[in-house]
């Protein structure tokens, strides 16, 4: 059936290489979902504050965010953002197209999680003669994560895939540039990617047990 | 004043390639959600020992991003000679991610109606088709919709990946139209906007209906 | 016992072999159409007209290769990167796409003997401060990813030790890169590097030089066992040097009163 040769050992030898583009998509990832995160919050507050400016910025953000493909706004931060020469490295437009992907979807996610905490929670915090960022940031925001851990958990691992699209901006060193790279110069595709896909999924597999074993030390009561 | 290259027909070039993207979402939407449904139910009934193997190739498709799953279906083919055009590869492999995302939405929707619910539909003489298809799977769809939503709005996102596979859908003509005009901030708005028109209102419908399905609750 | 199993599947292997016989050659006379890989990207090799359709110095030898088969030619547009892939995964029949004929790429394909050669030059904005090749040194450069001459310059850019090397998947973003300052300069053919000038869409590229590589000898390429097909490649271009159809394509697309590159090396057969 097969009229190929399967190259394995070439696709071996180039495993510490991977191995290494493994760890740099693993730090755009975790960068990415911090900074993400922050946005995040921020977003969410501006889309419920009274503030008619700083909510039409949030909802624009969050809705081109989440309608348009994420290879879309990760070329946009390269090539987009370079028209007006702004000069962002792949790595940081890689970094930047990702963040504002997450941060979109999350601040979607905290703002279902604000809604679902009752608002006599913040005021018993006021009235406990906390000021309202204090109320927020110790009783509001650690009840909120607790409810939007599962979704943020999602949205971590949909950071490690959106990674590999750093090619499209020229990122050699992450996991999928890598591979590209080995790929453009012996043109064993199926090997290589094979091996990618492996390392893809152990480390998205990694993030989800350690997703796990975090809530369970952090939220447990 | 503001002045562009960007012709008409260049236009229509756009819209052509956005055809395609529809018609690679609707035929990986439509496989999907079929096979979806399939494994969803199938994860619902059947115990977790049972089902193992479907769910670690569910959990594979969903733990591998896209653009290397494109890649690897494509270069497998051409290892076994199947000779598949890349659009039917893109198609494939796209109603495969579908499916793995929709088995979750499914799965989610049928255990979010109440074991008591079935029961009675069981005790009242029904057959488990009869249970399936006139209680369990409305109740589900109820809770299932708007994630579906999502999902297939999600589906016509990630299609943009199929350019990898020298498709020219929607963000691969835009490419081809900066290579020419060089305009690539104005082009890639345009592209931009006709993405947001196709995918939002969908969006807000899918938001609607959630919200007005949970006042019935 | 041991030799009449021997006997046994080599018989098997024959009658599989001849009942295999029609070969690429003989499936792309008879379905009409010969599909060609062409990089679209790539002036004045190839590129899209105002209308989108294909165009360039690629397009027409495809054509009359598709014309001298007596089929029709159907262009399949690949990126760089893509070439090869398209090729192996049979979405082409040919690859017409200035394929450099490297060793490690003969391990996976099959070449024709060389139809065009290029000589590599830096390609860099005029406010870039680079003078020639080794003024690269230490600057961010980048070119189109598994490319001969981007191969080659990631190799320089290691040896440099600082600088940074930037593979992108398509010309058109390099030069896009190129213009907005992501990189301060690419080495790309001389070819492309007259005409992207030449189109005035970029104003302030300038050409810095030589590079110092050895001249570039691209081929067509097929799937490396099909031979026949290959020998019938070989012959193809032979002929278009033949009968001046290669000259005239080159003062076509190229011309400004160059010579056609010769496609010889002295010394040595092929």
């Amino acid at each position: 059936m097969f009229n190929y040769t399967f190259h394995w050992y070439q696709a071996f030898r180039a495993l510490p290489q991977m191995l290494h583009g493994a760890l740099v998509t693993l730090e755009v990832a975790m960068l990415s979902m911090v900074l993400g995160v922050a946005f995040a919050v921020l977003l969410a507050v501006a889309r419920m504050s009274g503030n008619r400016v700083a909510r039409g910025l949030a909802t624009t953000w969050v809705e081109v965010a989440r309608n348009t493909p994420a290879l879309f706004q990760i070329y946009m931060a390269h090539f987009g953002l370079g028209a007006f020469g702004i000069h962002l490295s792949p790595f940081t437009a890689l970094l930047a197209g990702i963040t504002f992907n997450n941060a979109g979807y999350l601040s979607e996610t905290f703002r279902g999680a604000l809604n679902a905490i009752p608002p006599t929670q913040a005021r018993a915090a006021r009235s406990l003669g906390m000021g309202p960022v204090r109320a927020f940031w110790s009783v509001v925001m650690p009840q909120m994560f607790r409810i939007s851990f599962p979704p943020m958990t999602n949205q971590m691992v949909w950071a490690i895939l959106m990674t590999s699209l750093g090619i499209t901006v020229g990122l050699a060193t992450d996991l999928a540039g890598v591979t590209q790279g080995l790929n453009v110069k012996t043109f064993r595709t199926f090997e290589f990617f094979a091996m990618a896909a492996v390392l893809y999924y152990l480390i998205a597999k990694t993030v989800m047990l350690s997703a796990r074993l975090l809530a369970w030390r952090l939220f447990r009561y | 004043m503001f002045h562009t290259a960007l012709s008409l027909s260049d236009l229509l070039f756009l819209l052509k390639g956005a055809s395609v993207t529809v018609a690679v979402t609707v035929v990986a939407v439509l496989f999907g959600t079929a096979l979806g449904l399939a494994f969803g139910i199938i994860k619902a009934q059947f115990g977790w020992l049972a089902t193992v193997p479907l769910t670690f190739v569910l959990d594979v498709l969903r733990s591998v991003p896209l653009l290397i799953q494109l890649i690897l279906a494509n270069a497998f083919q051409s290892i076994a000679g199947l000779g598949l055009s890349p659009f039917l590869v893109a198609c494939v492999v796209l109603s495969l991610y579908t499916s793995a995302y929709c088995a979750e939405i499914v799965r989610g929707g049928i255990e979010a109606v109440p074991a008591v619910t079935r029961r009675a539909a069981r005790s009242l003489g029904m057959t488990w088709r009869q249970d399936m298809t006139n209680v369990t799977l409305p109740m589900a769809l109820r809770v299932a919709l708007p994630g579906w939503i999502g999902l297939a709005l999600g589906v016509m996102k990630d299609s943009a990946l199929v350019l990898w596979l020298g498709i020219i859908e929607l963000l691969r003509s835009s490419q081809i139209l900066v290579t020419r005009l060089q305009e690539p901030l104005f082009i890639l708005l345009v592209v931009g906007a006709i993405y947001f028109l196709m995918s939002y209102p969908i969006a807000r419908l899918g938001g609607r209906l959630e919200r007005r399905w949970r006042e019935n609750d | 016992m041991k030799s009449s199993i021997l006997l046994g599947s080599l018989l098997a292997a024959t009658c599989l072999a001849t009942a295999a016989v029609a070969d690429k050659l003989d499936d792309i006379i008879a379905s009409g159409t010969l599909r060609c890989a062409v990089v679209l990207d790539f002036p004045p090799m190839g590129s899209r007209d105002a209308d989108n359709n294909p165009i360039g110095f690629d397009v027409d030898y495809c054509n009359d290769l598709a014309a001298a088969l007596g089929v029709t030619a159907e262009i399949v547009e690949t990126p760089f990167p893509d070439r090869i892939p398209a090729l192996v995964s049979g979405r082409a029949d040919v690859g017409v796409a200035s394929t450099s004929d490297t060793l490690e790429r003969a391990k996976t394909i099959g070449f024709s003997i060389p139809y065009f050669a290029f000589q590599n030059v830096v390609l860099t904005r005029e406010d870039a401060g680079i003078a020639d090749f080794e003024g690269q040194a230490g600057k961010v450069v980048g070119s189109v990813a598994g490319t001969y001459e981007g191969l080659q310059l990631e190799e320089n850019v290691k040896g440099w030790g600082s600088g940074e090397y930037r593979p992108y998947q398509s010309q058109a973003d390099v030069f896009l890169a190129l213009s907005q300052g992501q990189i301060d300069a690419t080495v790309v053919t001389s070819t492309v590097a007259t005409s992207i000038i030449a189109t005035g869409q970029y104003p302030g590229f300038v050409i810095k030089g030589d590079a110092p590589y050895d001249i570039d000898y691209v081929s067509l390429i097929s799937l490396r066992e099909e031979q026949g097909l290959l020998n019938y490649l070989d012959l193809f271009v032979n002929q278009q040097v033949r009968t001046g159809r290669y000259e005239e394509l080159f003062d076509k697309w190229v011309g400004g009163g160059a010579v056609a590159p010769g496609l010889t090396i002295d010394g040595v057969y092929r």
